[in-house]
């Protein structure tokens, strides 16, 4: 599947299994593909998001994907559509973490034993991955860098996209600095 | 305009009620995630605590094969 990853995008894949680690994840889940792409220089996603105004937002943005996994990966929008319920996300996730300590919500229920070094793919980063392909193969690009694993996140629902989205990062946003105007064909 | 964004929300809330299937659905599967991350803390509370498998399974109306399968090995 990496053949057509070019270095940027490998070192994207590697940088997503690194922030897992740190944050001591049992799995890579698209939000550490997200904090990666964060982290990458003289590529054409940081240069994306470096045009976006991205660059000087990361500590935002890290701070809303912390947020979000606190909730137990709930979008904002589950959260207002459970809200609309009447169930109060964030006055849960404090009696849940009070009781069971501080991000507590957040660890996934999967895993079982925890081998060092060993941090499998969640499904949804899987899907990120083979969305970027598809980016690219949309656009006729050979090969796949980081941009189309930044294109394939905005077009995911989930936490990645809406924080993107919040800050102006969206697939429409990424393919005009990216490609002009002649950025259509969308593809995730 | 006002008053009709009021009722722009109380239309919207009475949505989310019953009527517009995409926000009841949207809101149902939001409650799924919720409960399967809560699901999980309460297992391995359970389980921390000494809990087995059958008393667990017993408390949440499962069978205890299928409890053990979700939560087992952890």
């Amino acid at each position: 599947m990496f053949e057509r990853f070019k270095q940027d995008a490998r070192d994207v894949v590697k940088g997503a299994v690194a922030q897992a680690e740190r944050a001591g994840a049992q799995s890579v889940g698209t939000e550490h593909l997200l904090l990666a792409l964060l982290d990458s220089e003289g590529s054409r996603a940081s240069f994306a998001l470096s045009a976006l105004g991205l660059a000087e937002r990361r500590e935002p943005v890290r701070a809303a994907l912390e947020q979000a996994r606190r909730r137990g990966g709930l979008t904002q929008a589950e959260t207002d559509a459970l809200a609309g319920l009447g169930i109060d996300v964030p006055e849960v996730v404090a009696r849940v973490e009070e009781a069971h300590g501080a991000g507590a919500l957040s660890r996934s229920g999967k895993g079982g034993v925890r081998w060092p070094g060993h941090r499998p793919f969640e499904q949804e980063a899987k899907d990120v991955l083979t969305g970027a392909m598809r980016a690219a193969t949309a656009r006729r690009d050979r090969h796949i860098g980081d941009e189309h694993i930044l294109l394939a996140l905005t077009v995911r629902p989930g936490v990645p996209a809406e924080v993107l989205a919040d800050h102006g990062v969206t697939y429409e946003s990424v393919t005009r600095v990216l490609y002009g105007n002649g950025g259509q064909a969308k593809a995730g | 305009m006002y008053v009709d964004n009021m009722t722009d929300a109380t239309d919207l809330a009475e949505r989310a009620g019953d009527g517009d299937p995409r926000v009841g659905l949207r809101a149902v599967a939001a409650l799924r995630r919720l409960l399967e991350r809560l699901e999980t803390v309460q297992v391995r509370n359970a389980r921390r605590q000494g809990w087995s498998w059958q008393e667990i399974a017993t408390e949440l109306g499962d069978s205890r094969q299928a409890v053990h399968k979700k939560y087992g090995r952890q």
